[in-house]
């Protein structure tokens, strides 16, 4: 896949709040130990169904969840726990989806990939590629007729952006200039096919074909996707229509737990390892470090507290009961 | 905007209802191929946008995954969309949107959220516009569970019905027969509202029971007009709504008759005819004297010669025909 | 001659026993007095000795169940016999007591195909059965395939001739196959009695009722014939009863009266007819000169009575299905008496025909039909039957209607006897005339009234005129 526009380069640390940056790592740790901690649960046969996990890719997550309001929605993918926790999901409750308990989000009706959040804007992770594209721009048109100040952001992937359902709805977000963001993880593999086998063109042209300005980012870069969103999130906000924002990424795990032995032949163990050595974490506290804005022990300190509460998450998920008989009938209809 | 009572098409019952409702609650916006400037390719839609503006009238793309998609997200976040579908045929390029996210998302989230949204769309036969532009797809939509199925006969039922379908806070899809449109009926004035999942009993009889879809209820008359000269008194019943089915009103008109008919538009085969003659026979099994018949269009794509079309829709000869045959 | 081993009677219940075991084999050399096998009886078990020496010929064993008493078991050869070649069917013997005989059991008289399979039926059906307390097997189906729908069991209900239980009387319910249910119907036997004579078994069927009836008419024989009952156990030696194949002719006239008799609502009405006048008629048209051939009081009375439908045309009908037939001519079936038994031929149209016309084709008719030589097209299509008992002393009797007619008349003889005239006694040649008729197509005042307009053109034979 061709470069295209403006590889926007990382704004400057020393113009954020120190809360934000510290906010911001703690939800990239947050992200990680949750995901390595599923990886882990998932492996002992604990928890059903699917997984699909966001290691590596937490930067994208956070550099733009940073940017939103509680009222703020977004939209998620089948790889969903990253944008859920980055914008503000409880592990706790989390977990308890993802093993089906009662306790857990949807009362374990949903699962990992239907997670939704309305206090927290969460629209939801969506188990249909692209899914969420209609709901994010939905709910940026119902912000627009309400009159409120809403945005919303369309997370997706590099294979989402070969549905349908991405022209149909940015056609008209751009149509109606509607307050969405789009936001595409390219983590260089839809499934196990990779970009450069799957998609022709560049993936910020088709948005600017459509009238959407569209930006190329390091989604690796924490401090470059916070630049990227929150120009975008301003001019959605702002009224001037949608934009699209592409963040380069990686995920070190396979497309979902049922493939740890990477036995798809698709990528190379010397590919992920270095990609891995781009992980976004001890990148940006590395940063943080030498722009003198944290130290070691803080960042230590904030390691620890996180591996607790993900700890303390997984107890609380495995002690839930699950739901009883009779939530199988409740809720097919209002 | 109510008008007096009067004599109205099925067009100007849903249009008044449209009107109405989007008077009422300005949470309803409407959307679709068409819609606003041209008011509809069915003319349903006429004088909305005029009287509400484009932020609650939008003439959208040709995108009927993207339009559900949006109404989806819409409905998930404060609005009441209203989506029309030119053609029922064109749902299928909105299925993902119709049953895997409006029919699920309420479920899935363990009822955090709704979607209270109503896809209109023009169903039936009759037409001559072909195999892609004449089905009758209400049975596939039936089968979704947390979608809510409406087929309005009347004037009075499609304005009663539609302003129902519009307050329901699931994701209904409202089937008007295309052949329908100006079918004349009363329209009653005012705030009118039918209960979604009760059926009308149009016409007592004690030989059989008729149940009709849709536009299915007139054939089904003029069967009973000429199975009445041969002594021979049948019921006829509309459903109405489709999901949820008054059920219990079918299995007694089964239980009182002993013999069942039942006539819908869509393909004969796994449609309809034959989930509500399955739940006849479950609950009143002890009171048939016959099987319960079924009588939907013919299983083949709808050809376009109007010979040929007219061959696949279900008539009134062929509902004489298999009521007497029950009773002979 | 071999000598037979039968299945022997251990008690006087005992009707069947089952061989538990032999203890000698065939080709066995047996002396009298050895055991030879165990058999057990509704009581016990017991052993049987040999009564004649000889070599042993095993028929039946523990493996052939239930054995009717009296039924071979085995033989007894001499050394040089050659083994006894057994008939296809092995039969009870003609030398036991009378109880093992099997009684020809009356085959049924519905033309039913479906003995043994289960008869189509809708759902409704069976539930208004259920409701008015009938068997919905028995009803005629009219639904495609015969399947039998509720309006057909409504329609059995109110034509049948089985009472409808509703009553007080605490109901019996036993369960009856289609077949069982149907040949004890035929025989008259009610739920009570079945479930006396089968106590204990839950759905009764065919052999059960069969058998059930053997056992009502060996009881009834043998109340009739005490000493038969009271013969001592063992070989026994009583006369067997002479059989004989029923006949077609007989047969038909035994299904034909079954069916009338099951199917009709029939009155008999008498009344006593003063023929003087008509005796005195005959004698004048018999000592005339140009009378070829006089009239016979058949011939006569054919007249009369075809007059007689002309004025009461519904006692000239037939019901077929719900409807009532009006059959446009009088034709008179005359019973006549033959060797093989009773022949009705029929003359058509007797209302046209002259008494001298009349005379002339029933001598002829009644007399080829006596010698069993009337055409088949002769002995069909009457409307109304005659029989006459007269010449064999007979006065009044209940005649049986001939299917599918309206009535049936019976005439008794003439005979000389004092009545009342004008309050005076008087010597009167009398008559009396015996008027069977379907209750379901006449009631009873229509049909006195024909009896009387009978009896009238009887006693005053102008009116023939009329």
């Amino acid at each position: 896949m061709t470069q295209s526009a403006a590889l926007i380069s990382p704004p400057d640390l020393s113009q954020i709040p120190i809360e934000t940056l510290s906010d911001m790592y703690r939800r990239m740790v947050t992200i990680r130990k949750f995901e390595e901690t599923v990886y882990d649960v998932y492996s002992r046969g604990i928890m059903p169904g699917l997984a699909h996990l966001y290691t590596g890719m937490e930067a994208v997550a956070v550099g733009v969840c940073i940017n939103l309001r509680p009222t703020d929605n977004i939209t998620s993918t089948h790889r969903g726990h990253g944008h859920l926790l980055a914008k503000g999901g409880e592990p706790k409750r989390m977990f308890a989806e993802l093993l089906g308990k009662a306790a857990g989000y949807n009362h374990g009706k949903g699962g990992s990939m239907h997670i939704v959040d309305l206090s927290l804007g969460i629209l939801g992770a969506n188990g249909i590629v692209a899914g969420g594209m209609g709901i994010a721009a939905g709910a940026a048109l119902s912000a627009k007729v309400r009159r409120e100040d809403r945005v919303s952001v369309a997370f997706f992937g590099d294979g989402a952006l070969n549905e349908g359902l991405f022209y149909e709805t940015a056609n008209m977000a751009s149509l109606w200039q509607l307050p969405v963001v789009y936001v595409m993880e390219n983590n260089t593999y839809g499934e196990y096919t990779s970009t450069a086998r799957s998609t022709a063109g560049s993936a910020p042209a088709r948005a600017e074909a459509m009238g959407i300005p569209a930006i190329c980012v390091d989604g690796n870069d924490v401090q470059a996707v916070y630049g990227a969103a929150r120009w975008a999130i301003a001019e959605a906000r702002a009224g001037n229509g949608p934009r699209f924002v592409e963040c380069q990424t990686y995920r070190w795990r396979g497309h979902h737990m049922g493939d740890q032995g990477d036995t798809y032949g698709y990528r190379t163990q010397a590919e992920i390892e270095e990609w891995m050595k781009k992980d976004p974490i001890p990148r940006f506290g590395q940063r943080l470090i030498d722009g003198g804005r944290t130290d070691t022990a803080t960042l230590a300190a904030i390691d620890a507290e996180v591996q607790q509460d993900i700890t303390d998450a997984v107890e609380f998920a495995k002690q839930a009961p699950y739901p009883d008989s009779s939530e199988v009938y409740k809720h097919v209809y209002a | 905007m109510s008008t007096p009572e009067r004599i109205g098409t099925i067009r100007e019952a849903i249009n008044e209802a449209l009107h109405e409702e989007m008077q009422r609650d300005p949470a309803i916006i409407l959307m679709g191929e068409d819609v606003g400037l041209a008011g509809g390719v069915f003319k349903i839609t006429n004088g909305l946008l005029t009287a509400f503006g484009p932020e609650r009238v939008y003439d959208t793309p040709i995108a009927e995954a993207g339009i559900v998609g949006l109404a989806v997200g819409a409905a998930m976040t404060g609005l009441r969309p209203i989506v029309e579908i030119m053609f029922s045929d064109f749902t299928t390029l909105a299925s993902d949107q119709i049953v895997n996210q409006a029919a699920k998302l309420r479920y899935m989230t363990a009822g955090q959220t709704t979607v209270p949204m109503v896809v209109r769309t023009a169903m039936g036969a009759g037409r001559r516009a072909a195999a892609q532009h004449s089905q009758s797809l209400q049975a596939w939509y039936c089968h979704i569970p947390g979608l809510k199925v409406v087929m309005p006969s009347t004037p009075a039922d499609a304005k009663g019905l539609l302003k129902s379908a519009i307050r329901d806070d699931n994701p209904v899809i409202f089937m008007e027969d295309k052949m329908m449109y100006n079918q004349k009926g009363t329209i009653p004035s005012g705030d009118y509202t039918l209960p979604l999942g009760k059926a009308r009993v149009h016409r007592e009889g004690r030989h059989a029971v008729v149940v009709s879809t849709s536009s299915m209820l007139y054939p089904a008359l003029e069967a009973a007009d000429l199975l009445a000269k041969d002594g021979i008194e049948i019921m006829v019943i509309d459903p109405r709504t489709l999901s949820p089915l008054d059920t219990d009103t079918l299995i007694q008109a089964a239980k009182e008759t002993g013999h069942a008919l039942i006539v819908d538009e869509g393909y004969q085969s796994f449609g309809v005819t034959a989930e509500i003659a399955a739940r006849i026979q479950e609950g009143a099994f002890d009171y048939l004297d016959e099987p319960v018949r079924r009588l939907g269009a013919l299983d083949v794509p709808v050809p376009f010669a109007p010979s040929l079309e007219d061959l696949t829709i279900p008539n009134a000869a062929q509902i004489v025909e298999l009521v007497k045959e029950m009773l002979a | 001659m071999a000598h037979e081993i039968v299945m022997p009677q251990l008690s006087l219940s005992m009707d069947k026993g089952q061989i538990s075991r032999w203890l000698k084999q065939t080709g066995d050399r047996i002396n009298a007095g050895d055991i030879l096998l165990e058999v057990e009886s509704d009581k016990a078990t017991v052993e049987v000795e040999a009564v004649e020496s000889g070599i042993l010929q095993i028929v039946l064993g523990p493996t052939d169940g239930e054995i009717s008493v009296g039924a071979v078991i085995a033989y007894v050869r001499a050394e040089n016999e050659a083994a006894v070649v057994q008939p296809a069917i092995v039969q009870p013997a003609a030398t036991t007591s009378i109880i093992t005989e099997p009684v020809p059991i009356i085959p049924p008289a519905r033309d039913n195909g479906q003995q043994s399979r289960r008869l189509p039926s809708s759902p409704a059906a069976r539930r208004k059965a259920a409701e008015l307390k009938i068997d919905w097997q028995q009803a005629t189906g009219t639904g495609r395939a015969g399947r039998i729908r509720e309006r057909d069991v409504i329609r059995f209900a109110q034509t049948s001739t089985q009472t409808v239980t509703a009553t007080a009387a605490p109901t019996i319910s036993i369960q009856l196959t289609p077949v069982a249910r149907r040949i004890a119907d035929d025989f008259g036997l009610d739920d009570a009695s079945l479930a006396n004579l089968i106590p204990g078994k839950a759905k009764i069927e065919r052999s059960d009722v069969e058998e059930a009836i053997r056992q009502i008419v060996r009881e009834r024989q043998t109340a009739l014939a005490p000493v038969a009952a009271l013969a001592p156990i063992g070989p026994a030696t009583p006369v067997a009863p002479r059989r004989e194949a029923m006949g077609a002719v007989r047969k038909r006239i035994a299904d034909r009266m079954m069916l009338s008799e099951q199917t009709y609502a029939p009155v008999t009405l008498t009344t006593e007819v003063d023929a003087t006048e008509l005796v005195r008629l005959r004698e004048v048209v018999k000592a005339d000169s140009h009378t070829t051939l006089a009239p016979s009081y058949n011939v006569l009375l054919t007249k009369i009575v075809a007059k007689a439908l002309c004025d009461y045309p519904d006692l000239n009908t037939s019901l077929e299905g719900n409807e009532i037939v009006y059959w446009p001519t009088v034709n008179i079936g005359v019973a006549v008496d033959t060797e093989r038994g009773l022949v009705v031929p029929v003359v058509r149209d007797v209302a046209s025909k002259s008494m001298s016309d009349l005379a002339r084709e029933m001598d002829e008719l009644l007399k080829r039909a006596a010698q069993g030589k009337a055409t088949p097209d002769e002995l069909t299509g009457g409307t109304f039957t005659i029989t006459n008992l007269g010449v064999y002393d007979i006065d009044v009797f209940t005649p049986i209607i001939n299917p599918p007619e309206c009535a049936v008349l019976g005439v008794g003889r003439l005979r000389k006897t004092m009545v009342v005239v004008d309050d005076q006694p008087a010597m009167r040649t009398m008559l009396t005339l015996s008027l069977t008729f379907d209750h379901r197509l006449v009631d009873g005042a229509p049909a006195a009234r024909f009896l009387q307009r009978i009896k009238q053109l009887c006693e005053q034979p102008y009116l023939w005129l009329s």
